[in-house]
């Protein structure tokens, strides 16, 4: 199949792992994820001022605006992720909270705003927005326990919460894990979900690639006092020799 | 001319009868029949096209394999394009060639600046006459059209080739407020006018 400007899918996947997009506008996208495009479009930073108002309306963290572009004029854009399956999802006066790595693209009418939990964000109101992710996405129904590696996000329901396994962690196995390495598993620590609303997963436990809470956590060191600070350094060159 | 199946889209059958090609070394993952693999030294370009390779930072090396049987190439189980040529040129990113037929002509040409954004070599391989070429993918390959009327821009880590009669250009999209400001991560692009085709890749470039 060749594709031109005038066959592309208008707003749909190429294939499971691409996604054209029709811009007329405005549209924000993840930095660095434009594989190719026909007609004229402009890439530019959201810190270069000259989107202050949609910034403002639409774009409520600052946290990621380094990680976003705006897109505009008219043209086809095509849209990939490192291999990964992009998926566009349309969103009715919604709630929805996405993966920040995950998030490839939303239309402005959306209104993007940093979630409580590291490293996700919460898109609000009504529009499209595409999400990537490690194989096929799957819907879950409330109450379940997720592997945060397979978390793409949640939608129109409360945050979740840790639930820790005991008996796993205390048995004779946990133990000796404790001794070989101060590396948890990860299986003795689930997100659990209550309440009213759908999950999305992924097939895979692989992350994609880029830390999700690394903006999240260093936002947080100025709150720090000094001796804190001073904590936090031992135990960051503790990790560094262990690793 | 050898035979180029895709046994799946992530494996390539080549069936040989008394035939060579040249393929991407240690990217044989399984054969039947008498074949042999010689590291190809020279790539088939001859010395000087062995040193351009070098100097040009192209490098990836390139093995002969011959004889009849069949032969299963796979490589990082990314996906594989199939490009039949019939009397053309195929420009490709040498680290996206996995296999084409040793009957054809392959060469190392000057790709302009473009390699000193994306950390690709600056030279890039052309692979002419008619035959099979087989390229690698990450994710399913796009094939794009690019018409005299309508220009196309790709990301240099998503381009894995073109052919027919385009002309490539480095672009630089960057403005005084990019300058300051920090960067659209999309300022560098290649344009590609004429008339043609482009394959990309829906993945950037690791």
């Amino acid at each position: 199949m060749i594709y031109n400007a005038q066959n592309l899918p208008v707003n749909g996947n190429i294939n499971s792992y691409s996604f054209c997009m029709d811009v007329t506008g405005e549209m924000f996208i993840q930095k660095g994820k434009m594989v190719a495009y026909y007609g004229a479009l402009k890439f530019e930073s959201l810190s270069a001022g000259a989107y202050d108002v949609l910034v403002k309306e639409s774009f409520n963290s600052p946290l990621y605006m380094k990680n976003f572009v705006v897109v505009t004029g008219r043209g086809k854009l095509i849209l990939g992720d490192r291999g990964n399956h992009i998926a566009s999802y349309d969103l009715e006066d919604g709630n929805l909270t996405v993966r920040s790595t995950n998030v490839l693209g939303f239309e402005p009418s959306l209104i993007c705003q940093e979630s409580t939990v590291p490293g996700y964000l919460t898109l609000l109101g009504t529009g499209k927005f595409l999400a990537s992710s490690n194989g096929a996405v799957h819907f879950l129904e409330p109450p379940v326990r997720v592997d945060e590696d397979a978390l793409l996000g949640w939608a129109d329901m409360p945050s979740p919460s840790y639930r820790y396994d005991y008996s796993y962690m205390r048995g004779m196995s946990g133990m000796i894990r404790s001794f070989v390495s101060n590396r948890s598993s990860g299986e003795e620590k689930q997100l659990d979900f209550t309440g009213q609303g759908t999950i999305l997963i992924q097939s895979s436990e692989t992350g994609l690639v880029g830390s999700t809470n690394l903006e999240t956590i260093v936002s947080q060191t100025s709150s720090l006092q000094q001796h804190e600070l001073q904590q936090l350094s031992t135990h960051l060159q503790g990790l560094m020799q262990n690793r | 001319m050898t035979h180029f199946r895709l046994e799946s889209s992530r494996l390539l059958e080549v069936e040989l009868r008394n035939e060579r090609v040249m393929t991407r070394a240690g990217a044989m993952v399984a054969y039947d029949g008498q074949i042999k693999f010689e590291k190809s030294i020279l790539g088939g370009e001859g010395l000087f096209g062995a040193l351009k390779r070098r100097v040009g930072g192209e490098g990836f090396d390139l093995m002969t394999t011959s004889g009849t049987g069949r032969v299963y190439i796979a490589q990082n189980a990314a996906e594989i394009l199939l490009v039949p040529l019939q009397n053309e040129k195929i420009f490709i990113e040498s680290s996206s060639l996995l296999a084409f037929d040793d009957g054809m002509r392959s060469n190392t040409v000057f790709a302009g600046l473009r390699g000193a954004s994306s950390g690709q070599g600056l030279f890039t391989t052309t692979v002419e006459g008619t035959g099979n070429v087989a390229a690698i993918s990450d994710g399913t390959a796009i094939l794009l059209e690019v018409t005299p009327s309508e220009p196309l821009f790709v990301d240099p880590d998503a381009f894995i080739g073109f052919k027919g009669n385009i002309r490539q250009e480095f672009v630089f999209d960057v403005n005084w407020k990019t300058m300051i400001g920090q960067s659209s991560g999309e300022s560098y692009q290649l344009k590609f006018t004429g008339q043609g085709l482009v394959y990309i890749q829906p993945s950037e470039r690791r």
